[in-house]
This record gives C-alpha cells, structure tokens and sequence, in this order.
C-alpha cells in the first residue's frame, strides 16, 4: 500500500541505491529505463467516519474542571501576591504624601511664628498704642484677677 | 533516523535552555550587586532632612530668635537648553520679571558661571512645582534662616549667625553647642516617576535646644528707649543699662549704646562700636559709685558707723602730692551718712585711708571686681584692678573715689545686688531655661554681713533724700530707693590726663526694704554739669525703674503722693540749706497737741532742732545730746515733725517726728 512510511522506505532505498543506469534486456533495446518509484502510485482512499461516535469518557471530563480549578488556584495565588504588594505601593504614596504635607506644615508653622513675633514686637504694640492714644498704665494701676502671673489676661484698671 | 533527530532537537532545546539559565544565574547571582547597585541609584534617594536651629524666648516665652525654612532656587545656566524658554518658565513659577531674569541668566552663561541663584526664598508651593519638572539644570536648595523679629531689641545678648548658620557674637556664640540642630537623613524609594513609595529614616533630625533667657522683653525694650534717648539728649557715645533680679541673679534687661540691627549683616559705614556690648566688654572707671564699696569695707572692718562723724576739710585734700576736689564745694564736719548723700571725696579718701590697703584690696575683690562674673556672653571684660603690690601711694585714695580702677556695669549691678540682698553674692544669670529644663540659679555667698548691707541701704537712701545728690531724678512714686551716683571724669590716655567728660552713672535699686530690682545706667562721655550721673543717669534709672516694678507687679511702700518737697533751681549743689527753710504742709496728724501739755512755751527756752532728712537713729542721738524728747513714729528717715523747726520748745513738750521710707 502507498503510505508514508513505505513513501520514505522507498525513498530511502531510492537515494541509498543509486546506480548507474543499467542496460536494458537484450530483448527490448528502445524500452525506457524506469522511472524512480514508478512503481508507487498514490491514491485517496476516502473514509467515512460519520458513523462514528466518540466513546464517553467521564475522567475526562473531571481533568478539565480540574484544570479550570488548578488555572483559578492560579490566578487567586497570583493575584494574593501582586494585590497586597500594588496595595502596599498605593499606600505608600499616600503615605509619604502625608509624609511631605506634614513636614510643609510645620515649616509654615515656623513661618507663622515668626510673623506672629513680628506684629507683636514691643517697638510695633508701643507705635500702635501711640496711635491709638494709649499710655502705659502706672505701677499699681492694674490688678490682675486671676492671681497668676502678670500675662494680661483678666486684669482689673483702677 | 528519527530518534536520531529528535535527540539534535532536544539537545538544541537544551542548549537554549541552559543559556538562559546562564544568564539567569549571572544576572542574579554574579552581577547581583552590581544591578541591585544601578537599581537602588535610580529607585533611591537620599534627602537630608534639616534639623532648625533652636529658639531663644524670653522669660515670658515671646521669641526674641528663630530659625524659619527657605527654599532657594538655583539655576546652572551651562546646561540650560534654552534660555528664553527658562526664563519664561521660572519667570512664570516664581511670579519675576521675565525680562530682567532673561538678561541675567545670558549674563551669568556668557562669563561661565555654573551656578546662578534665581530666588533666594521661594515658597513651597513655587518649589514643588519646579521639582516637579525634573529640570537637571535647576536645583532646589531647602535651608533655614535665622530671624530675630523684634529688630534691634536685645541684639547685644543675642548676638547674630553667619551665611552658615552658625553663632558668630552673643548667645548665639556661646551656646552654639546647644542651639546647633544635627541634620537627619532619609532613604526614599521612588517611583518611575520620582514620586516616593517609601521611605526609611536612617538618622532622625534632632532640632537644636530652645533657650529661655531671664530677659524680659518689655522691659528691655523700655531700657533701650530710655538709654538711647537720654544717650542722644547728652551727647553720649555710649551707654548701657542693667536690670537685675538681686535675689536669683536673673538679669531681666541688659541695654546697650548704640544699637544694631542683626537682621542685617555688618556694613562697610557701620559704626564698630555699635556691635560690642557695653554693659559686659567696656569697662570704664566707676567714679564715686564705687563709694558704695569704701563705706561698706568701712563698716565691715572699722569702727566708723554711719553716724560717724567725719572732717571734709575745705573742699579739697592733698595727698602724696596729688590734690583731691570735691565736687561741688567743701562740707566740713558731717557725717558718713552724709559724705554718701553728698558724695564727698575728701570724706570717702578718709574713709578709705583708715579701711586701708589691704582690707580695701580684699573687700574690692569680694564684691566681684577683677574677675568675670561668669555670664554666658563672649567677650566678658574682668575690669582692672591692681594686685596689691603694684599699688602705688596714691591708689588707695584714687580707689577710694572710684578712680585706678575700671569695672563693668554688670560687676557695678552685682555689686549693688549684694547690699540689695542682705549681703549675699548671687552671681547674675541670663538662660533660665535651657531645652524646657529649668537651670538651677547659683548658690549666693555672703560677702558682707547682714547688718552691714542694712546700714549701707539706709545710707544709700540718703542719696535720693532732699540733699543727695540723685534728687530728684532717682525718687520713685510710691516706692523707696536707694542708690548712688556716679561722675567720673574720662582719661585721655592719648594726653596723659583727665578731660571734662564724664562717665555718668547711677546705680539703684528698691524697694528699699525688701529690693525687689537694682538698675545700673551709665552713659559714657557726658559733658558739664548736666552730664554728671545725677542729672544724665538718674533720670534713665526712674523710667526704667518704674516699668520694671510695674511688670513685675511689685506692691508699694509709699504712699503714692510723697510728700511735698521743693528745691532750689540749682544743678550745681544740693545741700541741705536750700530746703531747711520750708514751711510745714497742711494739717497733719502730728499737729494735735498733746494732751496735758503745757499752755505756753517760756521765754528763751530751747527751740525745736531740725530732724528733716535724717535717720532715726541720728534724729534719737541728737535729741539725746539736747535733752530733748521726740517720740518717733514709723521707719527710715524724718520726714514730718511736730512742733516744727524752729519753735520754741514747752517745759516737757515732746517733739513727734514721722519717718518713711
């Protein structure tokens, strides 16, 4: 029969045994050598395979959802190790945004102490009691309420 | 045939395999270091984290210093690609004009600088931004600079920093150790896009040591105002006021003469004495301030007492050929009391003689002269004083008066604290707390006995009663005083002898009972007879003076009308003649007659003498010496009595005499 392997035995054979052509029987001098593999003819052999029917197979059947189960495994262990560390990474922005706003905060804190210093100097506070017709009050002149030291708050004017 | 080309199959399937597996290893096994290396350099970086230099308060807690964050913004104009393009991107970020940083920056690239500073504080906000672009040719600096928000005020103790930060006068200078931050430091892992991810703190930022000084800020701006106006009225070069606590030694103010500003840095017409502190640096000689120190070493080591009585001659007294004035005229025969009040210098050289070298030497240096006193501020000057084997004949006289030898205001303010605290040394101090830990104030030590600081307060009482030479200008309303004033002529050391321009001082303190405060004002190079202390310090003394009990809310003894006492208009002399012929005030409790007293006084008996002015214990001998009987009432000195002076005295009449302080 023409099938492959025959194909390639043949071809094997073909290529192994090359010969110088030999001379034709005595009896036929104008017959043509023969071709190779003249001999090998090919044809389609048609099969009809609609009538058959593939047999059951439940293990089958098992090793797929088993493999739909082992790809989700997968996917959640991959997922448990990726998620908690682009987790992690989100945080950490916010983290050292937090980081960086807290810092600039105290910075203006900083700032603002020392604008607050400035407006409360005694040069400025005499200038602007000046302006305001304001004088210093005499010792004795000011009772203190509260009994604390002198700060301003809760003071009485004789 | 086929087995024979599946094995070249997988042997090349191998072969592949292994060469990735190779490299593999050499990537994670062999050039680990390097590549983890290359990858932390551009994943990492490391910022240095500043560390603010530590604030200075004062005691009330104002901030008289502080450090505050700046963002500098630098440019490298070599590597800028565009510079049109640069200036109108930092033009835009940091609100400048584009056309002027344009042609700055051209500037700064044609002659070949690699570094340009653009702003010099840029707000967060504006650097942010510029980070942000991730320009490799700008650099954003974050520093801090040191502020002092009150100006000039107290800029003699706190000093300055220079361009790095670091104490370069004053406090500032002394105390660099602990208000020097140590800087931090962080790793930061970045994104691709430099954002961190997180972050590491290798060493944290320690800031430095906030300092709290015993200054009082109000009332050190009060004695500013005051020196620096009086300063200018007399044509003074120089001046400094003390204000100190005698009990603790805090010192709540220290001015000096002139002024700086050390927001700004030194100037090529800067005055240089403007920068030295003329309270602690400058020593100059005391003059009869140091009388103070004769009478107490008297009192300490002689018989004399304050009713002594001691001859002042005609005015002058010459001495191994060197010839002593007084001051204003000669006093003949008064009291030690009295040689205080009127300062004489005939009566504080004889004073002094009978003291003597040694004893004299000795209780100069027990109150503190020749040696600093320990403050916390560079520079201190220990004064001079001679040792005692290089005193020559006339020292001692010249000392005596305050002259050969030169101190400071602040050895002038711890010495008067040691009459003012009942003899004790307390040794003045200017950091009360030093990182909110409370700094222990020194121990005191007795120098002079109890007694003896009592004597020498009532003394020093006299110097502000009618007669002395600190009245009026050193009384207090509602308070009593003691002090002492000072003239002492300048030397000229380039001419070899004393010029007439003085060193006027005053040194105070009250109440006088209990002294709450002592004021020490000197005012250097004042001119005539308005220039001596008297009439150029005592003025400084009573406003700043009255501030500070009024701050520290220091309850009166005196009633707030003193009573009525006028002067005669005379600068040059203040003796007891030109108020002894005052007529009596209005109805006075004293003026009640005394139940079952004679109706009338007889003809040519004895008339009532004048107690006006004089301590008790005068007032008790001299009545006792005339037989006469006084029944006093209160304390210190007399200022009322009934009958007045003058009167003729009733067969056993007694005479009632009010003392206050």
């Amino acid at each position: 029969m023409a099938t492959m392997p025959a194909y390639l035995g043949k071809a094997a054979d073909a290529e192994a045994s090359v010969a110088p052509a030999v001379a034709r029987p005595g009896n036929d001098p104008y017959r043509l050598r023969p071709l190779p593999l003249d001999d090998v003819l090919f044809y389609s052999k048609r099969i009809d395979n609609s009538r058959l029917v593939r047999a059951a197979d439940p293990r089958a059947r098992g090793a797929c959802w088993n493999a739909v189960g082992a790809a989700a495994v997968l996917l959640v262990l991959l997922a448990g190790t990726l998620v908690p560390s682009l987790a992690g990474r989100l945080e950490g922005y916010k983290l050292e945004a937090l980081k960086g706003e807290e810092r600039r905060l105290l910075d203006e804190r900083r700032t603002l102490e020392l604008q607050e210093a400035e407006l409360l100097s005694p040069d400025r506070m005499t200038r602007v009691a000046e302006r305001q017709n304001l004088v210093a009050p005499k010792p004795g002149q000011v009772v203190h309420l509260n009994g604390a030291a002198a700060n301003g708050d809760f003071a009485l004017v004789k | 045939m086929l087995e024979r080309r599946l094995k070249w199959l997988a042997g090349l399937v191998l072969i592949w395999g292994a060469l990735i597996f190779s490299k593999l290893v050499s990537l994670q096994a062999l050039h680990h270091r390097q590549y983890a290396e290359l990858a932390r350099s551009r994943q990492e970086q490391v910022i240095r984290i500043l560390a603010p230099r530590g604030t200075i308060l004062d005691r009330t807690g104002a901030p008289l210093a502080m450090s505050v964050p700046t963002q500098a913004v630098i440019v490298n104009p070599q590597k800028v690609p565009d510079l049109g393009v640069a200036a109108d991107i930092l033009s835009m970020v940091l609100a400048m004009n584009r056309a002027e940083l344009y042609a700055r920056l051209e500037a700064a690239r044609e002659s070949g600088r690699g570094y340009f500073l653009v702003k010099r504080k840029a707000a967060w906000e504006e650097a942010q931004r510029l980070r942000g672009m991730r320009f490799d040719w700008i650099e954003i600096s974050s520093g801090n600079e040191r502020h002092y928000p009150n100006g000039p005020l107290a800029a003699h103790i706190l000093g300055g920093v220079d361009f790095a930060e670091k104490g370069n006068a004053g406090i500032e200078k002394s105390l660099e150790g602990d208000l020097e931050g140590k800087p931090g430091e962080e790793r930061i892992l970045t994104d691709v896009k430099g954002r961190g991810v997180d972050s590491v703190e290798e060493w944290e930022p320690k800031p430095g040591a906030a300092l709290t000084l015993t200054i009082d800020e109000r009332l050190q701006f009060v004695a500013e105002r005051e020196l620096a106006a009086q300063a200018e009225a007399k044509g003074a070069h120089s001046g400094s006021v003390v204000v100190m606590d005698p009990r603790n030694g805090d010192i709540l103010a220290m001015a000096s003469y002139p002024p700086y500003d050390p927001n700004l840095p030194p100037g090529p017409g800067d005055n240089p004495e403007a920068r030295l502190n003329h309270a602690t640096s400058v020593p100059f000689e005391p003059g009869s301030v140091f009388k103070v120190i004769t009478l107490a070493a008297a009192l300490e080591t002689t018989r004399l007492r304050p009713e002594t009585m001691i001859d002042c001659g005609r005015g002058s007294i010459t001495l191994f050929g060197r010839t002593i004035h007084e001051a204003h005229g000669g006093y003949g025969v008064i009291s030690m009391a009295q040689v205080l009040a009127h300062s004489s210098n005939v009566g504080a050289i004889k004073i002094g003689m009978t003291v003597g070298e040694a004893r004299m030497n000795e209780y100069v240096r027990r109150f503190g002269f020749g040696e600093k006193t320990g403050i916390p501020l560079p520079a201190e000057s220990r004064g001079r004083v001679r040792k005692l084997e290089r005193w020559s004949k006339v020292s001692l006289p010249s000392i005596s008066i305050g002259q050969e030898v030169s101190v400071t205001g602040l050895q002038l303010a711890q010495a008067a604290s040691i009459v003012a605290d009942g003899g004790l040394l307390v040794r003045p101090r200017l950091i009360l707390k030093k990182g909110g830990q409370a700094v222990e104030a020194p121990a005191p030590v007795r120098v002079i006995q109890a007694e003896t600081a009592i004597a020498m307060r009532q003394m020093m009482e006299g110097v502000v009663m009618p007669g002395g030479t600190g009245y009026p200008e050193a009384r207090l309303e509602g308070y009593s005083v003691a002090g002492k004033t000072g003239s002492a002529q300048i030397f000229d050391v380039a001419a070899k002898h004393y010029t007439h321009t003085y060193n006027g001082s005053f040194i105070g303190f009250a109440p006088l009972n209990n002294p709450a405060i002592v004021v020490v004002v000197t005012l250097n190079g004042t001119h005539g007879n308005l220039g001596f202390g008297g009439r150029a310090a005592a003025p400084v003394f009573h406003t700043v003076a009255t501030e500070a009990l009024r701050i520290l809310d220091v309850p009166k003894d005196l009633p707030d009308e003193p009573p009525p006492t006028q002067v005669a208009d005379n600068s040059a002399e203040r003796d007891d003649l030109a108020i002894a012929d005052l007529g009596s005030p209005g109805p006075n409790i004293l003026e009640e007659g005394e139940e079952g007293a004679p109706a009338s006084a007889p003809e040519g008996g004895p008339t009532v003498p004048d107690f006006t002015g004089k301590s008790m214990r005068v007032v008790l001998a001299e009545a006792a010496e005339r037989g006469l009987l006084v029944i006093p009432a209160g304390s210190g000195v007399a200022r009322l009595q009934f009958p007045p002076a003058g009167a003729a005295l009733r067969q056993g009449e007694r005479i009632r005499v009010r003392f206050s302080r």
